[in-house]
């Protein structure tokens, strides 16, 4: 791993795995590889991190899992954006916008 | 929604562990595939494949740990592995275990029998609703914080005070002649008198019929009605609910029963439950001082009274209202109330200034601790040898992706399960402490009157017991835990000596010998010394002869003597007793020496002494005698003479001082021949005749002033017979009863025994119960502490069997080694020892300020201990080290 990879910040996890979930259903690393590829390789989700996230948000109700067939016929869990998911999509989206105005703009000021 | 997915997932969680854990060992191991097949798409060979993919993957099951802990409730399911997991390993160590659950036992149970004491005298709240803002009013003097009020004094402070939602006033409990026939000889009750508002203002509902009416206690004399304790209403009645109404006699007169108290209050005092409740307007009956008006004379102060604060005063706005009206007071009734001021004190407070005996309670607890830390110390002690036996399987899991705090907390679940067991069977040992006092209720009691001793497991020991528990849990499980989970892994791995090189670790073995040292050491200075305090007392002696003599007590208001016929009931009683046969002398004494009523008090001003301008008098103690008393106790006259027949109420007063009353106020002169004026000095002028002997009065501790005055001159309505007897005081008994029956025969005679025996049960068997509790917690406290420190040291020293192995093979010969060994362990007891001077020494100054006042150091005490304690310490270190240098140094060095 190149020392460029941002480490996660806390709260941002569960924002990028819901974005990537927005775009269709996804087994774990499916998820891992797509959050990579939108942040353009600057956040890398390790599994460690990537599977208790997970557990935690089909317990808070926001993904729902399933099993099912991967793209080279291997049984794999499925995890979809919930309808309350995709309310916490929006809300969270929100808020990280104003926080990174606010940041912006507090970084700018001289 | 959310909350209610979530329940599922908890309770999913929580009871399909399986199949949870196998969902989640498939979705984790699908994910390596196809991360490895990721890996060969893009050209790795498989095993390469292999190996990137796990380390991206950072660990099958490490991943999986990981989303345990995220789950819901995932801190209750391991608490229960945990607790599954210390089952199983103190089951598979069930010696251990036992040592250890016994050794808590100990602690915990002695702690929560004394603090029992130190409750009951001091923190269990009045039996009422809100005891909190229920606040004793009292009497201030120089000599004296806490005193009663006289009738009007009451009425002034219940009319005139705003602090309060009712101030009730009640005397002590006393006995009170009952029966429910007038022909019956009465019985000794428990009886108090009590203002009419008594149970209304403290709360209280009776169970059956009602409280007193405000009227019932307006006009002296007129209504006799009386509530039932509720333990009376059980013994006497057989818990009649038809009681109500019916007509009992109190001291000759017919009282209606009115009501009955509920079991929830058995009264407001510590050790008396009173069996009947009398209102103050039938004072007449039971008043206790017959030359005094009770309902008029400002200083016929035999009432304690008691106030509910109102909410929002603040206690010392109560004060100053309180303290402005005892000005006023002083102000008004000069002649009787001067130097006098008033305190509003809290139930605390009450308590610790009435009675001095919660600071035993005290002491006992201080001791049980240590016991309890000397335990702690000791299970402390065996976890971090049994951690060392476990570092591998620590190591083990540390490497599978355990947490450390996880650990530690696995570990401090198994201490607080030896420690939940441990406080069990110590509450199963408090209960079983309590007991005993309880068997010994006749002993520290000798009366008639409803007392017993009030030593309960109830809900403030009780949680004290569970406290103790959590807390010694942490004290003996913390640091072994921290402790062994700071291995190094690949050490640990390696090699089963996994002893962290340096001297952290060794340093907290050392203080447990040190701490366990001074502790045991504290222990046992503090039970000698106590032991030895008491004995020190009955070494005195009292001053007095005890033998042959019987004493009973009699007071004719239980049948309504007035005074005239009171006091010619004495005087034909006596001439009676002297005529008997077999009896050498007789005596009347308003109260006999260390007997369970407290003397009265005396207050006066010496002849040619100029009182300061704040002090009116001067008090003593005093008693009321009659001619015969010096000779039939042989307490022996000085100078001067006895009282004589010729002392009548008629002839002038007199008086006899003791020596030192007289050394106190006439330090170089003869007191025999002076004068001291009664109250003040305009008051009432009495000769000093004689100076008798100073003997033990109260306590047996330091000689008092001490005043007799002859009963001629200053009418008693209690009084006690004694009867020198020239055989067996017994057999007196019968002619006694004769005479008393031809006297009257419905007079009872009250706690008819021989002196010798009260005696040994108050002076003796009292204090042996003291000595036998803390000599307990000595030899339970030395017991422990010999156990754990011949463990701790023994174990320090097999430690170093691997090390002994070294020296030797390098030429030490066994003295070399046994040296450096037993020098170790003379620096250790030694610091130890030190320490346990210290706290020794600090517990004897403060034994000695709140029981003994001896003020000396017991030297012989510490002669014994420390030099005993040297010893286990020294054979600790001998005998291991001694194995050690026998061992050949090939065996010794293969020695982990």
């Amino acid at each position: 791993m190149s020392p460029e990879q941002t480490s996660l910040l806390q709260g941002t996890l569960d924002l990028l795995i819901l974005k990537s979930l927005r775009a269709g259903e996804m087994h774990g690393l499916g998820i891992s590889r797509r959050v990579e590829q939108i942040t353009g390789g600057t956040f890398v989700v390790k599994p460690g991190s990537l599977f208790p996230a997970l557990h935690r948000m089909e317990e808070e109700g926001w993904i729902t899992a399933f099993w099912g067939e991967s793209e080279n016929n291997r049984r794999a869990k499925y995890y979809r954006l919930s309808k309350p998911g995709l309310k916490q999509l929006e809300a969270e989206t929100k808020r990280w916008s104003r926080i990174s105005l606010a940041i912006g703009q507090a970084l700018e000021a001289s | 929604m959310p909350l209610l997915v979530k329940a599922r997932s908890f309770l999913r969680n929580l009871f399909f562990v399986r199949r949870v854990d196998a969902d989640l060992d498939r979705e984790v191991h699908s994910h390596l595939e196809m991360l490895i097949e990721e890996r060969m798409r893009a050209g790795m060979a498989a095993p390469e494949a292999r190996r990137a993919a796990r380390i991206e993957l950072g660990g099958v099951e490490q991943v999986k740990e990981q989303v345990r802990d995220s789950r819901t409730g995932a801190f209750l399911d391991s608490l229960l592995q945990d607790f599954r997991f210390a089952i199983r390993s103190l089951r598979r160590t069930a010696g251990l275990t036992a040592f250890v659950v016994i050794t808590l036992a100990l602690g915990i149970g002695m702690t929560s029998a004394t603090f029992s004491m130190v409750d009951a005298l001091i923190f269990r709240p009045y039996p009422v609703p809100h005891p909190s803002n229920v606040v004793s009013l009292a009497g201030t003097t120089h000599d004296s914080k806490i005193e009663d009020f006289s009738y009007r004094e009451y009425l002034d402070i219940r009319d005139n005070t705003k602090s309060y939602d009712g101030v009730i006033a009640y005397a002590d409990m006393q006995a009170v002649g009952f029966s429910t026939e007038p022909t019956a000889t009465p019985r000794v009750k428990g009886g108090m008198m009590v203002s009419g508002n008594f149970f209304r203002v403290l709360g209280v509902e009776p169970r059956l019929g009602r409280g007193f009416r405000p009227d019932e206690d307006q006009v002296p004399g007129r209504d006799a009605v009386v509530v039932l304790g509720p333990d009376f209403w059980r013994h006497e009645f057989a818990s009649d609910p038809g009681v109500v109404g019916k007509t009992i006699r109190l001291n000759g007169t017919s009282f209606t029963v009115i009501g009955v108290a509920p079991d929830e209050f058995p009264g407001l005092l510590v050790f008396g439950h009173p069996d009947l409740y009398m209102p103050l307007a039938m004072a007449r009956l039971f008043s206790t001082d017959i030359g005094k008006n009770f309902f008029e004379d400002r200083d016929d102060r035999e009432l304690n009274v008691k106030a509910r604060l109102k909410a929002g005063t603040s206690l010392s706005e109560a004060r100053n209202e309180l303290a402005v009206l005892a000005k006023g007071f002083e102000r008004d009734y000069a002649n009787v109330t001067r130097s006098r001021g008033a305190a509003v004190y809290t139930q605390f407070q009450t308590r610790t200034i009435e009675d001095q005996n919660w600071k035993f309670g005290v002491v006992f607890v201080i001791l049980a601790l240590a016991v309890l830390l000397v335990a702690c110390t000791n299970v402390a002690g065996l976890l971090l040898s049994r951690a060392r036996e476990r570092a591998r399987e620590i190591a083990v899991r540390l490497a599978l992706g355990a947490g450390r705090l996880r650990l530690i907390r696995l570990l401090l679940t198994e201490s607080l399960m030896l420690a939940t067991l441990g406080g069990l069977a110590g509450i199963a040992i408090g209960y079983g402490v309590i007991e005993w006092f309880h068997s010994k209720d006749t002993i520290i009691f000798a009366t008639e009157l409803p007392v017993a001793v009030p030593f309960q497991m109830d809900k403030r020991v009780l949680l004290l017991c569970v406290g103790l528990s959590v807390l010694s849990a942490f004290l003996c499980g913390l640091a072994p835990a921290l402790q062994s989970t700071r291995v190094d892994l690949v050490n640990a791995l390696k090699s089963a000596d996994v002893e962290v090189p340096g001297r952290k670790r060794l340093w907290g073995r050392n203080m447990l010998v040190v701490a366990q040292v001074a502790m045991s050491l504290m222990l046992l200075t503090a039970s000698f010394l106590m032991a030895r305090g008491f004995q020190h007392d009955l070494m005195v002696g009292t001053g007095f002869t005890k033998d042959h003599l019987l004493i009973t007590s009699f007071d004719p208001r239980l049948i309504q003597y007035n005074a005239t016929q009171t006091q010619q009931f004495y005087k034909l009683l006596a001439e009676r007793m002297r005529e008997t046969p077999g009896v050498q002398s007789e005596a009347l004494t308003q109260n006999i020496p260390l007997g369970t009523d407290d003397f009265d008090g005396l207050t006066f001003v010496p002849d040619g002494f100029t009182m300061p301008p704040d002090r009116a008098n001067f008090a003593s103690t005093m008693d009321t005698i009659d001619e015969g008393y010096f000779a039939t106790t042989g307490i022996p006259i000085l100078r001067g003479r006895a009282f004589l027949t010729t002392d009548t109420a008629d002839a002038p007063r007199v008086a006899i001082v003791n020596a030192h009353f007289a050394k106190h106020y006439w330090p170089d002169g003869d007191a025999v021949g002076k004068h001291i004026h009664l109250d003040n000095s305009a008051g009432v002028p009495v000769e000093i005749v004689g100076v008798a002997e100073t003997i033990k009065y109260q306590t047996m501790s330091d000689p008092m002033d001490f005043i007799y005055l002859p009963l001629a001159q200053r009418p008693v309505a209690r009084m006690v017979l004694m009867l020198r007897s020239s055989g067996d005081p017994l057999q007196l008994l019968q002619p006694v009863k004769d005479a008393v029956r031809s006297l009257d025969p419905n007079l009872p005679l009250l706690h008819t025994q021989a002196y010798e025996e009260f005696y040994l049960n108050q002076a003796v068997r009292g204090p042996q119960i003291a000595i036998d509790l803390v000599g307990t917690m000595g030899a339970v406290g030395l017991f422990l502490a010999i156990a754990g420190l011949y463990g701790l040291v023994a174990y320090n020293v097999s430690r170093r069997t691997h090390e002994i192995g070294i020296r030797m093979a390098l030429g030490a010969v066994s003295s070399d080694v046994l040296r450096l060994v037993m020098g170790k362990g003379v620096v250790l007891v030694g610091i130890g020892t030190g320490l346990g001077l210290v706290m020794g020494f600090a517990l004897e100054q403060l034994m000695n300020s709140m029981l003994f006042n001896s003020g000396g150091v017991d030297v012989v005490a510490y002669l014994i201990v420390v030099p005993s304690l040297f010893l286990v310490a020294m054979l600790a270190a001998y005998v291991p080290a001694r194995r050690a240098c026998r061992i050949a140094p090939t065996q010794a060095l293969r020695y982990d």
